[in-house]
């Protein structure tokens, strides 16, 4: 199923990545009102294990959101444990936060950062995608083995929330499928 | 009919609420769902403010509606969070246990032609059947979960309560297999003695009349009758069976005399002997075994007495309490072979009376005092201790519904306390 990127390909995607994190980032920066830096985007190929790996930090939340269009897939984002508070202040959540109002929070977070890459990333290869709701996620029960997938494309990115402990990361996962069309998405731009 | 129309049929025939707003929060549509449960429809809502009608979720709606329009991007509430963003009644007025509709609204931007989000697009979905059962799932989880701390609680308590009659099923078990081995080896016991004793007195006169012939031939034999009387107590070694065998019978008298007594402890044990039950005082049968264990007592042990004056009579079998008394104070007076002090206390609580007996003696292992209470159980060296009187006591201690208390520190003393009701309720 996936063929591997060309160099080409690569420095394409990398730097449609960069734009549209670049611009997530200053949507949410605009909406919490505090300065944001992101990390320059990742793009790796995994196998299920190494997937399996990033979701062993236990100082994160992990949420899930999957969307659909031209290509499918999901998106994972690991919250940092430490910060919660800051980023919750910022976004108008009483303090100290409960249970509930701390999940609120974090699939609302989830859901700005998800959102804000995905949008942008899919409209400059115009892939038309939809995200349904974000749901807490926890990876401890499941077993590399039980994947249906052998290896999926991850374009990674880390925001940080500038003078406080507060990260995250955002990791968009392609299904198997989905990669193809991206990448034929791609070689259409280089040929343009 | 016209795809337009065919469009607004279906969004009123759509199971979820659908409004939308401008960047100002007016509404510009808002299908039957919103109109049946305000009571405005499509064309009274239009260009109202949605927050000015639910005043009370303004700042919620408007930080939601506001990041979509920033973002450009979907927002989402859920009922886990707020159940109830609109104060709509529930779907099920009749049959429900809940009185407001549980909510998930999900807030979408909608693009006009050039792109940029002029309109949000509330899509509110009542979820209230799927909430209920999930709330319902939940309370039974907690229920399930407080029943299993019950059960486990329960358990341990059982496993513990196993335990304990483990224990007291073994005492049993081994003082019933003592009374029939104490059956079983009386009567052999009983005509070894006395044919140890007949033996004996028969030994004694064959020896005698073993020195008369000595005699009648020293005065009147020959010089050959005496020279092969000679000759045959050497090749017999007559000497020594002549000074030997008075010695092995009454050894083996001694040796019987023990085994006799070990049974008639057994028997004790198990209770085949019943005692008398009445009530008596318990200074009275603590004095007598005194006197009675007065003889490895004196001299090497001083003796405190702290006895209550109104210590009541108790009802017992006295007989065998005083056996308990004699095995606490020999195994005390045991425990201090260089002297010391032993200190006696008795008092009553309730309807229990207390005896307490303390000594200064050399302590017990704490390996040994989980099996102090066990049949056979000795430290004593082979052959002075049967390992039976601890084990008895408790099991007349026991036979009274009392208790045997032990505390000991090696090197600083042991002290037991004998537990004893005054009334027990006997269902013998």
């Amino acid at each position: 199923m996936t063929v591997p990127l060309s160099e080409e390909q690569r420095d394409a995607l990398q730097e449609l990545m960069n734009i549209s994190m670049g611009q997530a980032a200053n949507a949410l920066a605009r909406l919490i009102n505090a300065k944001i830096t992101l990390s320059i985007p990742k793009i790796v190929l995994v196998s299920a294990g190494e997937f399996q790996r990033i979701f062993q930090s236990t100082e994160h939340w992990f949420t899930r959101q999957s969307f659909v269009g031209l290509v499918k897939g999901e998106v994972l984002t690991l919250l940092a444990k430490d910060g919660t508070n800051t980023i919750g202040k910022l976004l108008d959540y009483q303090i100290p936060m409960d249970e509930v109002s701390q999940e609120e929070l974090l699939l609302e977070l989830a859901n700005i950062l998800a959102g804000a890459c995905l949008n942008v990333f899919s409209a400059q290869l115009g892939l038309n995608t939809k995200l349904s709701m974000p749901t807490m996620f926890s990876s401890q029960m499941r077993q590399a083995e039980s994947y249906r997938w052998i290896s999926t494309l991850l374009l990674e990115v880390e925001f940080q929330l500038e003078a406080t402990p507060f990260d995250s990361r955002v990791v968009i996962c392609l299904e198997g499928q989905s990669v193809d069309t991206l990448i034929s998405r791609l070689n259409q731009l280089l040929e343009d | 009919m016209d795809c337009a129309a065919l469009h607004l049929q279906l969004n009123n025939r759509l199971p979820l609420g659908v409004c939308v707003l401008d960047a100002d929060y007016n509404i510009k549509y808002w299908n039957e769902f919103f109109a049946d449960r305000t009571g405005f429809n499509s064309e009274q809502a239009q260009g109202r403010n949605l927050l000015d009608i639910f005043p009370a979720q303004a700042s919620y709606l408007r930080k939601k509606i506001n990041s979509v329009f920033v973002l450009n991007n979907a927002s989402f509430s859920y009922w886990e969070h707020k159940p109830h963003v609109f104060p709509f009644s529930t779907s099920r007025p009749i049959t429900g246990e809940e009185t407001l509709m549980f909510q998930n609204i999900e807030f979408l931007p909608l693009e006009s032609e050039d792109g940029a989000v002029q309109s949000v697009c509330l899509l509110l979905q009542d979820v209230t059947e799927l909430a209920s059962y999930f709330q319902a799932e939940q309370a039974l989880s907690a229920r399930l979960e407080q029943e299993h701390a019950e059960l486990k609680a329960l358990n341990d308590k059982l496993a513990m309560a196993q335990s304990q009659l483990l224990q007291s099923e073994k005492m049993a078990a081994i003082g019933q297999l003592a009374a029939g081995v104490a059956h079983e080896i009386n009567n052999p016991i009983g005509f070894i003695s006395s044919n140890l004793q007949t033996m004996q007195d028969y030994g004694e006169r064959l020896l005698k009349l073993v020195a008369f012939y000595e005699k009648l031939v020293g005065k009147m034999g020959t010089e050959t009758s005496k020279a092969l009387q000679q000759d045959m107590q050497q090749r017999l070694q007559f000497d020594f069976v002549r000074q030997d065998l008075p010695e092995l019978l009454t050894e083996s008298v001694e040796g019987i005399d023990r085994v006799s007594a070990i049974v008639k402890s057994l028997k004790s044990f198990s209770h085949v002997d019943n005692a008398e039950w009445q009530s008596a005082s318990l200074v009275e049968g603590l004095e007598n075994t005194l006197k009675i264990a007065a003889n490895q007592l004196k001299y090497k042990v001083e003796i405190h007495r702290d006895f209550a004056a109104d210590l009541p009579e108790v009802y017992c079998q006295p007989m065998q309490i005083n056996q308990v008394f004699l095995n606490l104070l020999v195994n005390a007076s045991q425990a201090m072979p260089q002297g010391g002090h032993l200190y006696l206390r008795m008092w009553s609580q309730q309807d229990k009376a207390y005896v307490e007996i303390r000594d200064t003696g050399s302590g017990i292992a704490p390996e040994h005092l989980s099996r102090l209470f066990e049949p056979f159980f000795t430290t004593k060296p082979v052959g002075s201790g049967t390992g039976l009187g601890l084990s008895l006591s408790y099991s007349i201690v026991k036979k009274h519904q009392g208790d045997i208390l032990v505390q000991s520190e090696q090197g600083v003393g042991s002290r037991f306390t004998i537990v004893l009701p005054l009334k027990p309720s006997l269902d013998e």
